[in-house]
């Protein structure tokens, strides 16, 4: 339904304001790296995933068929804050000391909204600086479910509810993942 | 580089290497020649070619190639190169094919490689042109062991049973668990280290010694304490509550023919740790089968790690099989397949691929530190008196044996670099130039000389 998505959803500026506004927050705790406060964003049941890619022929694709994919990540919640915990431990190598890193978010649209969720889709480029040298950039789409809920200083405020993300790679440049995307 | 300076560089008896072999451009154009263009390579498991036409684009060393399914069943391993510039003709990972059509000036093979057409083949090529002559190089020797397909361009070559030796019995424990054998479950991860092949085979292969450390964070992390999680369950529903390893009882390394393997004994059924909870479930469900098809020591052994020489690594338990196709002196690009049971439930398919990726993926807990620490050596090696300086590869030397018990091959325990002094044993018999009879033949007699000294 929302591949079919060919006009922009009508939404107030307001509201869109509002979602950037949440992405470009969440980016700054990564790139800050407050990972547990960034963890705080994150719904319980939240599912972050992240599918290889590959390439096929123009015919198999029009057959329906693709080679198959697998995962880079398939977390819940709790994976994801032992991933903040395994950098916190001082020995995971890939990120002592840590990369600094940077994200951007761009092309943010809301593609439906029901009840007390949002789906956004957004591109993202994620710079990672490490050790003295070395540089590598992340870049792809992805699709995230916002769910508001209320404000703990009153109001309302989002939680990611479902990341998907995407990366544009078909064959990785960088020697790992050992950031948050 | 002549056969006597290649010999000065790797010293199997005394435990010494210079690190030139990491770094050295020219001995990486022999390594090609004499090591790629000679062994026997993985390049796919038969559960991903299943139906005629199907094929899989990998690797032998540098050199592209499809696996390629046959109307008869058979399979074809063929270069993946137009005959008459070169191109590269197909670019897809997998699919499923009637020809393959150069993309250049449309030159077409059939799936056995014949070349079957040629545009304004009788206008340009004036019917002069003998397309019988001009189809498609092949590997001359392709075996499948187990459902793992290989391929050797040398002709002179052993069978690659007689290749594999004493290591069979290590990748039977892999492949062999249950009736029906082995698939790939999933895609194939894929990504660039830049590091030489040889540091990620030598780690398969020998060390187990860098695990309690380099992967200190993973084992703090994922251990189930109270810490880690309030009611101290680890990661993943119903998990074994302890890797094998944690409750082993000693272990062994073994070398062979320049493969490696080690693992620790265990008296549970259980994976590591790291797998999911319905993985761990599975193990110990299925033990029984794979006790009697293998016996217990193999049954029992879920924890370990493996590399058939040049660049086939594995590990049980977590089930992943990867390639490390050499790109240069100081790169990698790592393919990582995950194997299950065909036997297996779907939801213990899933289980395990989603286990996979957490631990060995690029984004894996335990993998994100082995590439970390492979790059850094790599990037000393740029200093000239880093080149020079022998490494020190002496852990466990004096100590080997043959053992009683049926494990086979030359052992040594679990903490050694028995294996790696074979692994580069067998680089360096290959370096030379040696024909397959001398190679065999000084590769026993170094198992020979280890056990009697």
């Amino acid at each position: 339904m929302l591949d079919e998505l060919t006009r922009p959803l009508r939404v107030s500026a307001d509201l869109q304001h509002e979602v950037e506004q949440f992405l470009y927050l969440e980016a700054a705790l990564l790139d800050d790296r407050r990972l547990r406060k960034w963890l705080d964003l994150l719904a319980d049941d939240i599912e972050y995933t992240l599918d290889t890619n590959s390439l096929a022929q123009f015919r198999d694709r029009r057959r329906g068929w693709a080679p198959p994919t697998t995962y880079i990540f398939h977390e819940d919640k709790y994976q994801l804050e032992r991933r903040v915990a395994r950098v916190e431990t001082g020995q995971a190598w890939a990120e002592e000391p840590a990369s600094r890193t940077r994200h951007f978010v761009t092309n943010v649209r809301v593609l439906a909204q029901a009840d007390d969720e949002l789906v956004v889709g957004c591109n993202y480029l994620v710079h990672r600086a490490s050790k003295a040298h070395d540089h590598h950039s992340f870049i792809g789409t992805r699709r995230d479910t916002l769910r508001r809920i209320p404000a703990p200083d009153g109001g309302e405020t989002f939680i990611i509810a479902r990341r998907r993300l995407e990366l544009d790679e078909f064959t990785l440049m960088s020697a790992n993942v050992s950031i948050i995307l | 580089m002549d056969d006597d300076q290649i010999r000065s560089l790797v010293d199997s008896r005394n435990g010494t290497v210079k690190p030139a072999i990491y770094s050295d451009a020219q001995l990486y154009e022999l390594e090609l020649e004499r090591v790629f263009g000679r062994t026997w390579l993985f390049l796919a498991h038969e559960s991903q070619i299943p139906n005629p036409g199907d094929f899989f684009n990998t690797f032998m060393g540098e050199d592209p190639v499809l696996v390629v399914r046959q109307k008869d069943g058979s399979v074809q391993v063929m270069m993946n190169q137009c005959r008459h510039r070169g191109m590269k003709l197909c670019h897809a990972d997998s699919g499923n094919t009637k020809a393959f059509t150069c993309p250049y000036h449309g030159w077409a093979y059939q799936v056995d490689g014949a070349l079957q057409s040629v545009p304004l083949e009788k206008e340009a090529y004036r019917g002069k042109l003998d397309k019988s002559k001009w189809g498609l190089i092949k590997a001359p020797r392709v075996e499948n062991y187990k459902g793992l397909i290989f391929a050797n361009w040398d002709e002179s070559a052993p069978d690659l049973t007689t290749y594999l030796g004493d290591m069979a019995w290590y990748l039977d424990g892999f492949l062999d668990r249950r009736e029906g054998g082995t698939e790939v479950v999933g895609g194939v991860h894929k990504w660039m280290i830049d590091c030489n092949w040889k540091f990620a085979a030598e780690q398969f292969c020998s060390d187990q010694y860098h695990a309690p450390y380099t992967h200190a964070s993973a084992i703090q992390v994922l251990a189930p304490t109270p810490q880690n999680k309030p009611d101290g369950s680890p990661l993943g529903d119903g998990q074994t509550e302890r890797p094998a390893w944690a409750n082993g009882l000693g272990g062994v390394q073994f070398a062979g023919k320049g493969h490696g393997s080690a693992f620790f004994f265990t008296e549970n059924a259980d994976a590591n740790v790291w797998v999911g909870g319905e993985v761990s479930a599975y193990f110990r469900e299925t033990y029984p089968e794979a006790e009697a098809r293998l016996g217990k020591v193999r049954a029992l052994r879920l924890a370990g790690h493996n590399t058939m020489f040049p660049t086939l690594s594995w590990l049980n338990g977590t089930q992943t099989l990867r390639v490390w196709h050499p790109r240069g002196p100081g790169r990698i690009e790592v393919w990582v397949f995950c194997i299950a049971d065909k036997a297996a439930p779907p939801e213990v398919k899933e289980a395990l691929k989603k286990s996979h990726a957490r631990a060995f993926g690029p984004a894996g807990f335990l993998e994100q530190d082995d590439s970390e620490n492979w790059i850094e050596v790599q990037k000393v090696l740029r200093g000239h008196k880093a080149r020079q300086t022998d490494f020190c590869m002496q852990m466990g030397l004096g100590f080997e044996e043959r053992r009683e018990d049926g494990i086979p091959g030359i052992t040594n325990g679990t903490f050694a670099e028995t294996a790696a002094r074979g692994f580069y044993q067998r680089w360096v018999d290959l370096m030379t130039g040696k024909s397959w009879n001398e190679i065999e033949a000084a590769g026993a007699a170094w198992e020979q000389e280890v056990i009697d000294a």
